[in-house]
Parts: structure tokens; C-alpha cells; sequence
């Protein structure tokens, strides 16, 4: 009795002795590739946005637009009379609360 | 394609040189991870995965060890963190049963038929699995590699990062406490 359980039991160790070795399933590559680039998509998603003409030409419209703003503002600017000195020392006393006769001492 | 042009090439990149790589090493990979998680599917996304993680990690490879080697390591850690997940999850759905938040029975766990395995050894490796399944994770890794892939002690203890003794003695254990729960389940 003991024995036909040895048996029973070796005949169960030893039942994968002659295992072999399972192929992965078709198109694992395929699948892989498609789980790579859901996985990793910051890398190749980020680059290929960048290069879309669509995203340079608004770049481009972009940088353009800042350029002549920045142009036109200088030019408003520059048209502006600048202030005279006795207004400038008149603001500078008024923000301060220093006497105007002072400014006007200064100025004489 | 030598070993040390594979690496480099999987460093710079070369879709080439990855393509190589699953190609011949899928396998192998497969096949451990389904004798680990003794399920297609999840064995097939822990493949994935292992071939994902050598993509990103390929650079901090330091080919102190063989690819092979370093690919099983991947492969079986994948393995038993995806049963350790599974078996966290089943924890929780049990006390969740137990207070009476989901009433469900629980679905009974199929006997895993190896496809590697010859018609007339079926069932018996079948039992021979459900076995191994109750092994400490370290004598199941161990008996899973020389067994079912075939590689040596040597091997095996490249993979475990362990010495030959240590394989040696985490196989006779193997086999001893396979014995123990056999003559249980034969009662």
C-alpha cells in the first residue's frame, strides 16, 4: 500500500521531467509595440507634436506677433514728451510730502 | 548577433537590436512566467513587461551577468509581485465577503495544465503544479528554473544571485515539502 504511494507519488514528481518549453503567443512582438507606445508616449508623443508644421507655423505667427508689438509699443513711447525736471521734482515731492516751496527754492 | 553588439545596440536605441531580443528571448520569458502565475494572459503581460523594463533599464545593465540571466531575474520578480498583487486583492475581497459587502461566491481557481507538458502526464503535472504553487517563493523560483527551464544549479543560483550549496539545498527542501503536501492531497 505504501509503496503503490511512493510510486504514484515519484510517478507525479517526475511527470514533468519531459516538460517543454511553451512558445510565446502569436504576434507577442506586434503587441508588445503597441503596449510600448501607450506605455512610453511622453518620449516619441512630445517630438513629434513639436514638429508638426501646424505647431511651428503658430510658433513662428507667434514670435512674429511679440516682435511688433514690442516695435509698435517703442515707437507709441517715443512720440511722448518727457517730463520737465520741475514737474519730475514736483511728483517726487508730492509722493513724499515734502513742501513744494522747498522744490520751488531749489529750482530759484 | 554577439551578446555585447545586442547590448549596445539596445542602448543607442537600434528597434534592430529590440526586435532581436524578443525574438529570442520571448520564450524563455513566456515560459517562465507561465509556469509562475499558471495563467496565458497574465503570463503573456508579464512577458511585456519584463521586455518593457529591459527597454528602459537597459542602460543601468552592468553585464556582470549573462542577458539571459538578467532577463530571467526580471521575468520571475514580475512573476511573483504580479501573485503577491493577486493574492492582496483576494485577501481583501474575502473580507469583504466576510462583512457582507459583496455576496458573490468565490470562483473556484482552475487546474493549471501546462502546455509544455505531454497528453499522458497531464494530470499528474497538474497536481505537480498546484503542488509547487504552495512552495516559499525562493524554493518555487528555484524548482521552476531547474525544472521546467532546464538550467543548471549554476544557472539557477546566477539568476537567485546565490551560491551552488544554497541551490542545491533550496532543491532538496523543494522536493521534500512537494512530498509532504502530495501525501496530504492524497489522503
Amino acid at each position: 500500500m505504501n509503496s503503490e504511494k511512493n510510486n504514484k507519488m515519484d510517478q507525479i514528481l517526475n511527470s514533468i521531467d519531459q516538460i517543454g518549453r511553451v512558445e510565446a503567443p502569436n504576434f507577442f512582438y506586434t503587441r508588445l509595440k503597441a503596449k510600448m507606445e501607450e506605455a512610453l508616449p511622453s518620449e516619441s508623443g512630445v517630438r513629434s507634436w513639436v514638429f508638426r508644421p501646424a505647431f511651428a507655423f503658430a510658433a513662428l505667427l507667434l514670435v512674429i506677433l511679440i516682435n511688433a508689438a514690442v516695435f509698435f509699443k517703442g515707437a507709441v513711447s517715443d512720440k511722448v514728451a518727457p517730463a520737465s525736471e520741475t514737474e519730475i521734482f514736483q511728483s517726487i515731492a508730492s509722493e513724499y510730502s515734502i513742501n513744494s516751496n522747498l522744490t520751488y527754492e531749489i529750482n530759484q | 548577433m554577439i551578446e555585447s553588439e545586442l547590448i549596445q545596440g539596445l542602448r543607442n536605441g537600434d528597434e534592430t537590436a529590440f526586435k532581436y531580443l524578443v525574438e529570442n528571448y520571448q520564450d524563455r520569458v513566456y515560459n517562465t512566467a507561465i509556469s509562475i502565475v499558471h495563467n496565458p494572459e497574465d503570463a503573456e503581460d508579464v512577458a511585456q513587461e519584463v521586455f518593457i523594463q529591459v527597454y528602459r533599464s537597459i542602460h543601468s545593465f552592468k553585464e556582470e551577468s549573462k542577458l539571459s540571466t538578467w532577463l530571467y531575474r526580471i521575468a520571475t520578480t514580475r512573476a511573483l509581485d504580479l501573485l503577491r498583487s493577486r493574492k492582496s486583492k483576494k485577501r481583501a475581497g474575502f473580507i469583504q465577503r466576510l462583512f457582507g459587502e459583496d455576496n458573490e461566491p468565490a470562483i473556484e481557481i482552475p487546474d493549471f495544465y501546462h502546455p509544455g507538458v505531454a497528453l499522458d502526464q497531464k494530470e499528474n503535472a497538474a497536481k505537480l503544479f498546484k503542488a509547487i504553487k504552495q512552495l516559499p517563493e525562493n524554493q518555487r523560483i528555484a524548482f521552476t528554473l531547474h525544472k521546467v527551464e532546464h538550467l543548471s544549479y549554476q544557472e539557477v543560483s546566477e539568476v537567485m544571485k546565490t551560491s551552488v550549496p544554497a541551490i542545491e539545498s533550496l532543491m532538496h527542501r523543494a522536493k521534500q515539502n512537494l512530498r509532504k503536501i502530495l501525501e496530504k492531497d492524497m489522503r
